[in-house]
């Protein structure tokens, strides 16, 4: 059973709720009853040792697992009162309101200009040519791209380094304007000052979009989150408060991945 | 203390230094063997295109006689309106026309050499007359160089009977005769002596073929491909038609041409030898490689632009179009490509569906009946008539030269596409 802790107070303001989600590869049990709140006034971190399944639930908020014939879902995901899960659910309008960035830079092989330009297009969001070129600025100024590349806007996207095409990831989930943004170990291939960027611009984005944010790393939890859940073998073990979670941890298994015993 | 070195050291022993050594060794080796390899497959290639060409020249000239021919004395009638009439030929027939250049020709070469101008010489003289009536008002006499009989024609390559051999060198000496290039080889059809064949009839058919082939196989290729891939449920069923494609571009060709003969010509049993009917043959034989080739091209764009699309709310068709599509567009360009080369240098499948007919008259439409370049090729080799060698050989080398256009076309395209992205 997860241990909350005390000190966290009853978030009203969930925009996301997850009850008893369990997912299922096949016969094996990836995920097992997990129940947690997402909310805009503060970043989840969920952290945990390699293959303990925390990148497997922050693709059930999007219905990602669907790519994968043998992933089955069980349990509620609300987003706003509307079961995420449910059959009803259309998911495409699904991602344009929770978007997601990846482990590795995907930029599409295109220009940069359409790297941003593509899930408005898709959605329909500007009318005219003039409405797409203000959500292209708007979204890489919001990830901080936009003096770097505001000359460049026809270069390919994947020409870019490594932190920049993450941060045109990131500039391409929010153009389609979504509450919430899911980051599967954002900066995992980044090098420090990459991360670092990184680490700045999901400090700025957040209050404005729900942030939940996968993370291997301890450091960067507790930088930038001020909720973390830790998860191993496919449960949640502890959700807190960041600074509980680092400085006063209840259960031993908690304390011992966060002291690098083991992870 | 020294042994203690020794074994705690194993990369610093002459029997480790020996063993680089071997190993450096292997690869030279190895480099050398691959850098044959390419030496002699280059030498074949071309030895093959070098000997193809040598002996295709000769296939582009033809023997001819110098005729020279007296419109205002031919006695021939006609105006402007009836020399340019589609009868015209006719006309021109029906006043003796061939007579009249017999008789021109006699007086030019003697009756031995006039009996020697082939048959339908005439024909090239009418068709100069229709494209341009005004030369039925010429009193000077206008030199037309007519082909000669095919007998003659040996004559000058130094074979054949030696009666002929001496009049060949005899019109030669006095300038009469000569093997001119022949640029009609490339306008005309199938004919019974190699004197008057030409090429276009087999290319045409060729072309409209092959265009047949690509519209057919090209779509349902990729349709099919990218369902396998993209949308197919991974089940017994699906396996299934895997091997059944797999199994289908493996099947000889000579296979499709009994299915065409026994499908399409029970069908459509008016369209034997029509191109329609063997591009359809060919594309059954096409569009499995086309398939696999597809797969393989869709397989090989990387899971992450896909999720990348969908994660912004694109829909499973739109991430297809948008994404998986134009990235694997090349890689399926390639096995068109591949499939289509194929599909043109093939002759088994067509015998069987009647496209080795005796084709004297270009294709008009797709449902005309035709011939095709390898087949032409290869009912040319089998003629007994010397001089239908070197027009085989031509006509090889014009196979190569469309297969180089087209393959270049196809690489161009691909080129393009893999710059846009």
């Amino acid at each position: 059973m997860t241990r909350i802790h005390d000190t966290i107070q009853a978030a009203s303001t969930a925009l996301m709720k997850a009850r008893d989600v369990s997912v299922f590869y096949g016969e094996k049990k990836a995920i097992d009853e997990v129940s947690i709140d997402i909310s805009p006034d503060y970043v989840t971190a969920f952290i945990g040792p390699s293959g303990c399944g925390k990148s497997t639930f922050l693709r059930c908020f999007n219905r990602m697992n669907d790519t994968i014939p043998i992933a089955k879902v069980t349990g509620a995901i609300e987003l706003e009162g509307e079961n995420v899960l449910g059959d009803t659910m259309d998911v495409v309008q699904l991602r344009a309101r929770v978007g997601m960035v990846f482990q590795k830079p995907n930029p599409f092989p295109k220009s940069i200009y359409e790297n941003i330009a593509y899930g408005p297009k898709i959605h329909g969001l500007a009318e005219k040519k003039a409405d797409l070129d203000a959500i292209v600025e708007k979204s890489l100024t919001r990830a901080g791209l936009w003096e770097e590349v505001k000359d460049r806007l026809d270069d390919s996207g994947t020409a870019l380094s490594g932190g920049q095409q993450q941060r045109l990831c990131i500039a391409r989930a929010i153009a389609v304007d979504p509450e919430v943004i899911l980051m599967d170990e954002p900066a995992s291939a980044l090098d420090p000052i990459a991360t670092a960027k990184i680490e700045e611009l999901i400090d700025e984005l957040s209050g404005r979009y729900a942030i939940v944010i996968v993370t291997h790393s301890m450091q960067q939890a507790a930088r930038v989150s001020q909720r973390t859940a830790f998860f191993h073998l496919g449960k949640m073990v502890e959700y807190g408060p960041t600074s509980d979670i680092f400085t006063n941890p209840i259960e031993e298994r908690t304390k011992d991945y966060i002291t690098g015993r083991y992870g | 203390m020294n042994n203690m070195a020794d074994i705690s050291r194993p990369t610093r022993t002459p029997q480790f230094e020996a063993r680089l050594a071997k190993r450096y060794r292997a690869e030279r080796n190895f480099k050398l063997m691959g850098q044959g390899a390419i030496v002699f497959s280059v030498a074949v290639l071309i030895f093959l295109l070098g000997n193809m060409l040598m002996n295709g020249i000769g296939g582009f000239q033809r023997a001819e006689l110098a005729v020279p021919f007296n419109f205002a004395e031919s006695g021939l009638t006609g105006d402007e309106v009836s020399l340019t009439a589609p009868s015209a030929v006719q006309t021109l027939e029906m006043q003796g026309m061939a007579e009249v250049v017999h008789f021109f020709a006699e007086e030019a070469l003697g009756t031995e050499g006039a009996d020697q101008l082939s048959d339908q010489a005439w024909r090239d003289v009418a068709a100069a007359l229709t494209s341009d009536p005004a030369l039925l008002s010429q009193t000077e006499p206008v030199l037309f160089n007519l082909p000669a009989s095919s007998d003659l024609a040996s004559g000058l390559a130094g074979e054949g009977s030696p009666e002929m051999q001496a009049l060949a060198s005899k019109l030669a000496s006095e300038g009469k005769l000569a093997e001119n290039w022949d640029w009609g080889f490339l306008s005309r059809s199938d004919a019974t002596s190699p004197q008057a064949v030409g090429i276009w009839g087999a290319l045409k058919g060729s072309i409209l073929t092959m265009i047949i082939t690509l519209v057919l196989a090209f779509p349902i290729g990729i349709l099919a491909a990218l369902y396998l891939e993209e949308y197919a449920p991974k089940n017994r069923w699906t396996d299934l038609i895997e091997v059944s494609i797999n199994n289908l571009a493996a099947v000889p060709s000579i296979i499709f041409g009994l299915l065409g003969l026994a499908v399409f010509l029970a069908v459509f049993p008016n369209l034997r030898s029509a191109p329609l009917i063997g591009g359809m043959t060919l594309a059954l034989m096409t569009m499995p490689v086309i398939v696999i080739s597809g797969r393989n091209a869709i397989k090989a764009v990387p899971p992450s632009i896909r999720d990348g699309a969908l994660a912004v709310g694109a829909s499973p068709v739109q991430v297809v179009f948008h994404h998986v599509l134009p990235l694997a567009l090349p890689g399926m360009l390639t096995g068109t490509i591949i499939g289509m080369a194929r599909a043109l240098g093939e002759t088994a499948p067509l015998l069987l569906i009647g496209m080795r007919a005796f084709v004297a008259t270009p294709p008009t439409d797709f449902m005309s009946p035709a011939t095709v370049l390898p087949v032409q090729i290869f009912l040319w080799s089998d003629e007994i008539d010397r001089g239908f060698v070197e027009r085989t050989s031509a006509a090889i080398v014009i196979l190569l030269l469309f297969l180089l256009l087209m393959n270049s076309v196809a690489i161009y395209l691909r080129n393009k596409f893999e710059k846009t992205w």
